[in-house]
């Protein structure tokens, strides 16, 4: 683990995804608190207001701190797409490592359902079970990690028959293991490297895809600050106020590109080999 | 006279890193006209990068100190762009390892040939297309016609690596270089690439550089040999001296580890009594019934054999012949038909394999990378055998010291070892169960001929100690028959001879068997 | 690529569009609130609701009510729109086209940058272009389309007045002016894939190019551009074929933002429209016709494959 770690660290993308990612775990935790003012403070002088010394990022349309916005919505959006993915991975996994372990007519069967529903894109999988569940930023995390489920299961299952294939796990069967050791202590930690590469990149994703709902109007709900609901709103204002939309856009932005060299990292930390 | 290829005082060095680890040092090398010189080194010497020296291809992180490489008086080093292209595949021609990697998946066969002739010789597409079928007809290829419309794919191993030989000698080169072109091939296939090359060499009377880290093969094509150990040429002479009284010290370890059937290595024999293990029509389907047709394959065929207590018995086959599907029915990995006697009990399904079979019937796979978890320290992998067959985990340091491994290696990860000591960690894996049988899969086959030796002697050490009886798996004759009781052929899944070792040759012996034997470079009988 | 491997494939596609249609048909079971209700109002009689929930089949067991849509699909009736009260079918084929041409626009797009992109970042390996390809590609995959779309608008539409903001002109009456209202959403929509195929040909280039038969072209003594147009190129780009054609899956939902944010009427359009009018027929046919669109392009891609790589067996 401490290995990994300092192989992390050494990578170009892994060191760059830590540091985005640990400012952005910063913000979710201390977010409220070090805004310069209160998000849902309204401020009528401060309507438009350019960005400058008073409104670093500028004000909206009700006058509100476009920064502190951004610093509060930060709660919203990232631990929603991290639960989502979390959820979503969950599903996939437990499903293709059933599918791997069963094998034959159940196998095929799984996973030809499993391609059937990929052919429905992700962002209308998501549609349609949050305009089935209702409006809300629950039942948004609830769809993508839905939309995620079967793009995890084919990923396992890969996964998890080229482990089920390796000499290790012939040497555990034929020295009389038990079917869960096999599972759980050969291939399993041999399947969490890339699962675990896949998933954080997916969260990448997901952020874009909860921030994606929102400005639908289908995920978080106004007055939230949650930024691509943000984006949603500031539409109409995109001749007077265009920070309100660009500032929220770059946050998705720099979250979404933290993940994915995190991602990148850990695939070259993760691999065992890749050690000098 | 100048020499044909005449390399001086060449050295090169890599760079990773910030580090420079040299990888040759001042070669002093030369091939005379219609000569044939053997370059002989084990993995990590640096006759790979020779080859890219003398062809100008080196990586981008190499770096030359010093040193000539000439062609016929050229200097190759001086040369600009334009004039290497002549040279290589032109004046240079090269025969690769691997035909299955190193042709073009996505083009013909023939295209690959006939785009060779265009570049060097100035041939236009029909000319060129004749040539090609010409140059194929000369490496003995049947229906060249047909086989240049072919995909890579769509041949075998061997046509292929024969369309990789035209293609090297098609230009008419001054010298060509071969790079282990027999080490991805069967023995057989392997020996015939090997009666060509020395049949094309009569006719042409082009020069070689024949790159190989097996010697008694090496002693079959070359006339004089140059040996390579760790960037430095430790030894050069003329190819039957070298094997006959080899002066460096490296050179007469290399020659000793040469497995030859003479030398045997085992000169007891199998105490008798009743078998330890008596396998009857064994037999493996691979596949599954599909809805419209049947796409089993058979692995196996009816095959009957048994070991004596202490036995070795050597399994001999080509790749694919199904000897290691036999060992996965036998260890309970392969579902099979058929009946095991093991201890008094029949076993007639990998369900009845009980925790005594299972310790009792141990398996070493041929590449520990795949066979030893790599998320697992050496430790946690020898604890296992211990912990799942009533051993003391503190045994751990005892096993290690058992194949001459430091105790501290349990800290490690299978990674951080060599291959030859991952192998001996598989070892001892195998011998926590204490076992009476274990099954050896090519566990020789990925290690150098010095390492091999090695491996081989700690078995017969453990054999001495523990009186295991061995299931030796290989596709090396000539290693085995030093060290088998007992031999069985196997060929397309089916056991086609079961002989004792000093029978081998005997009148009654299989003609596939004695197509192996004669196929099976041997350093005495051609020395 | 033989006629049965054909016949596979075809029977494959239907499973697939069995499954979705159960999938669409089943999440939609489940939406709250009911057709008749939405259709009729809130002040409707019970009676009247009585009496289209009839009409509509909406008083039928699920299955029965499955039966019936599926009986329709297959011949071609893809029923009544709740809200318009058109069939369902021509609406969306038309919405269909029009998305299809900002798909094959876009995707045209992608290929023409993306490709050589790839390519110069892995000639140039670690070389300041392969980092500038790999930082654009970073931000690529990470700035969602509705995010792209705004600023684009922000800046070619509103600052630059280069271009107009949304709306739809037909190809065929206005070709200018209907190409003009398309930069926007085909630049939009190419962004994002421009960043993942890059890297896609970037990394399939790479590997190609530590090949055996690449080195053992280069060592045969053939030109440079020999080797790579030749040989690697060809090689780099069969796996991308694939992945462009997974990607038509991508664009798919991709598109349901981009038509929405620039009012372009196509089948991403109309499906959001539906879902928000709780448009049970129309939701349903408009999954149905995307799954098939994607269907068929991986169909298409793996014939492509297929062509260009004689290795694939197909059986």
């Amino acid at each position: 683990m401490t290995d990994t770690f300092a192989r992390l660290i050494r990578t170009p993308q892994g060191l760059a995804g830590l540091v985005l990612i640990l400012l952005l775990v910063l913000v979710v935790l201390f977010g409220p608190s070090i805004a310069p003012v209160n998000p849902e403070k309204m401020d009528f002088m401060g309507r438009f207001a350019k960005p400058g010394a008073a409104h670093w990022l500028g004000g909206d349309q009700l006058g509100r701190d476009v920064f502190s916005r951004i610093l509060t919505g930060a709660r919203t959006t990232i631990p929603m797409a991290v639960g989502a993915t979390l959820a979503g991975t969950l599903a996939g996994a437990l499903l293709g490592t059933l599918s791997a372990y069963l094998g034959g007519r159940a196998d095929e069967f799984i996973m030809r359902t499993v391609d059937a529903v990929m052919a429905i894109p992700g962002l209308l999988l998501a549609l349609l079970v949050v305009s089935t569940l209702g409006k809300g930023d629950l039942n948004a995390m609830l769809a993508i990690a839905v939309a995620f489920a079967p793009g995890m299961t084919r990923i396992t299952r890969s996964v998890a028959l080229t482990a089920r294939r390796m000499d290790y796990v012939n040497a555990a069967v034929a020295r009389g293991e038990s079917g869960a050791w096999i599972v759980f202590r050969e291939m399993l930690p041999n399947v969490t490297a890339p699962v675990v590469v896949e998933s954080t990149i997916r969260v990448a994703f997901a952020i874009m895809l909860f921030a994606t709902l929102s400005f639908l109007g289908l995920g978080a709900q106004p007055p939230a600050s949650d930024w691509g609901l943000m984006i949603s709103d500031a539409r109409v204002y995109l001749h007077q106020a265009p920070w309100m939309i660009i500032a929220p856009g770059a946050a998705i932005a720099v979250a979404a590109i933290g993940f994915n060299l995190l991602g990148d990292g850990l695939r070259d930390a993760m691999n065992p080999r890749n050690e000098t | 006279m100048t020499a044909l290829l005449d390399i001086a005082n060449y050295s090169l060095a890599y760079r990773t890193r910030g580090t420079e680890t040299t990888v040759l040092s001042a070669i002093d090398l030369a091939v005379g006209e219609g000569e044939v010189l053997g370059l002989v080194g084990e993995s990590g010497s640096g006759k790979s990068s020779l080859a890219w020296a003398i062809m100008r291809a080196l990586p981008s992180n190499a770096r030359e100190d010093g040193g000539t490489i000439r062609l016929r008086g050229d200097d190759l080093r001086a040369m600009g762009p334009a004039k290497l292209l002549e040279v290589r595949g032109g004046r240079i021609g090269m025969v690769f390892q691997d035909p299955a990697t190193s042709l073009n998946p996505t083009l013909t066969l023939g295209r690959q040939i006939v785009e060779v002739l265009k570049q060097h010789r100035g041939m236009g597409r029909a000319e060129a297309h004749r040539e090609a079928v010409e140059a194929l007809r000369r490496v003995e290829l049947r229906d060249p016609e047909a086989l240049m419309a072919r995909y890579p794919h769509e041949a075998s191993g061997g046509e292929k690596q024969r369309v990789g030989i035209a293609t090297a000698f098609a230009c008419r080169p001054e010298l060509v270089i071969f790079d282990e072109p027999t080490t991805a091939l069967d023995v057989i296939t392997g020996n015939r690439i090997l009666e060509l090359f020395r049949r094309l060499r009569d006719e042409t009377g082009v020069g070689g550089l024949y790159i190989s880290h097996d010697l008694a093969l090496v002693q079959k094509v070359a006339d004089r040999v140059a040996v390579l150990d760790r960037g430095h040429i430790v030894e050069q002479g003329d190819a039957r001296r070298i094997f006959t009284a080899p002066q460096a010290d490296y050179t007469k370890r290399l020659v000793a580890a040469v497995p030859t059937p003479e030398h045997r290595l085992v000169d007891d024999q199998p105490a008798g009594g009743e078998p330890l293990l008596t396998a009857e029509d064994i037999a493996v389907t691979y596949g599954r019934k599909r809805l419209f047709r049947d796409k089993r394959v058979a692995g196996n065929r009816g095959i009957s054999l048994s070991i004596g207590k202490g036995e070795i018995l050597g399994l001999v086959g080509e790749s694919g012949s199904g000897k290691s599907t036999l060992a996965k029915a036998i260890t309970g990995i392969n579902r099979f038909t058929g009946r095991i006697l093991y201890d008094g009990r029949w076993v007639e399904h990998e369900r009845q394999m009980d925790r005594q079979y299972r310790a009792g019937i141990q398996i070493v796979f041929q590449h520990p990378d795949a066979s030893l978890n790599p998320r697992q320290t050496i430790g946690e992998i020898l604890q296992r055998p211990l912990r799942l067959y009533g051993g003391d985990v503190k045994d751990v340091p005892k096993l290690l010291e058992q194949v001459r491994l430091p105790a501290d290696f349990a800290r490690r990860y299978p990674h951080q070892l060599s291959g030859g000591q991952k192998q001996r960690v598989a070892i001892a894996r195998a011998f926590a169960a204490r076992p009476r049988l274990v099954i050896c899969d090519e566990i020789t086959a990925p290690l150098d001929v010095s390492v091999q030796a090695s491996i081989i002697e700690l078995l017969l050490e453990l054999r001495r100690a523990h009186g295991t009886a061995y299931m030796f798996i290989t596709h090396d004759l000539n290693l085995v028959r030093q060290i088998a009781h007992r031999l069985a052929v196997i060929r397309g899944g089916e056991l086609v001879d079961l002989l004792n070792a000093e029978d081998v040759g005997a009148a009654s012996t299989h003609p596939y068997t004695r197509e192996l034997m004669a196929a099976s470079s041997s350093l005495v009988s051609n020395g | 690529m033989s006629l049965s491997w054909f016949l596979k494939r075809l029977a494959l596609i239907v499973y697939t569009l069995l499954i979705v249609s159960v999938v669409v048909f089943g999440i939609t079971q489940v939406l709250p609130g009911d057709a008749a209700q939405s259709v009729l109002g809130e002040n409707a009689t019970p009676a009247a609701l009585a009496a289209l929930r009839v009409k509509l089949g909406l008083d039928q067991p699920v299955l029965v009510q499955f039966a019936h849509w599926l009986g329709g699909v297959l011949h071609g009736d893809f029923g009544t729109s709740i809200r318009t009260g058109q069939p369902v079918g021509p609406m969306m084929f038309t919405a269909l086209g029009r998305s299809l041409i900002l798909t094959v626009l876009s995707l045209a797009l992608m290929l023409v940058i993306a490709v050589p992109l790839g390519i110069l970042a892995a000639l140039r390996r670690g070389r300041a272009a392969d980092v500038g390809v790999g930082l654009i590609s970073y931000l690529g995959v990470s700035v969602p389309e509705f995010v792209t779309a705004t600023v684009l608008l922000i800046v070619l539409a509103d600052w630059l007045q280069l271009l107009p903001a949304t709306g739809y002109v037909p190809l065929a009456e206005h070709p200018i002016e209907g190409l003009k209202h398309l930069v926007l959403p085909v630049l939009t929509v190419s962004l994002v894939l421009v960043a993942h195929v890059s890297r896609m040909v970037r990394s399939e280039m790479v590997d190609v190019l530590h090949s055996d038969y690449v080195r053992a072209a280069r060592l045969k003594g053939l030109p440079e551009r020999v080797v790579l147009v030749r040989h690697a190129l060809r090689n780099a780009l069969i796996p991308v074929v694939t992945i462009v054609a997974l990607d038509v899956g991508y664009v798919l939902g991709g598109i349901i933002v981009v038509e929405e944010i620039f009012a372009l009427p196509g089948i991403g359009r109309q499906l959001i429209v539906a879902i928000e009018s709780r448009d049970l027929p129309a939701i349903q046919a408009g999954a149905l016709i995307m799954a098939a669109t994607y269907a068929v392009a991986n169909l298409i891609a793996d014939m492509v494959c297929a062509l260009l790589d004689r290795r694939i067996q197909y059986d």
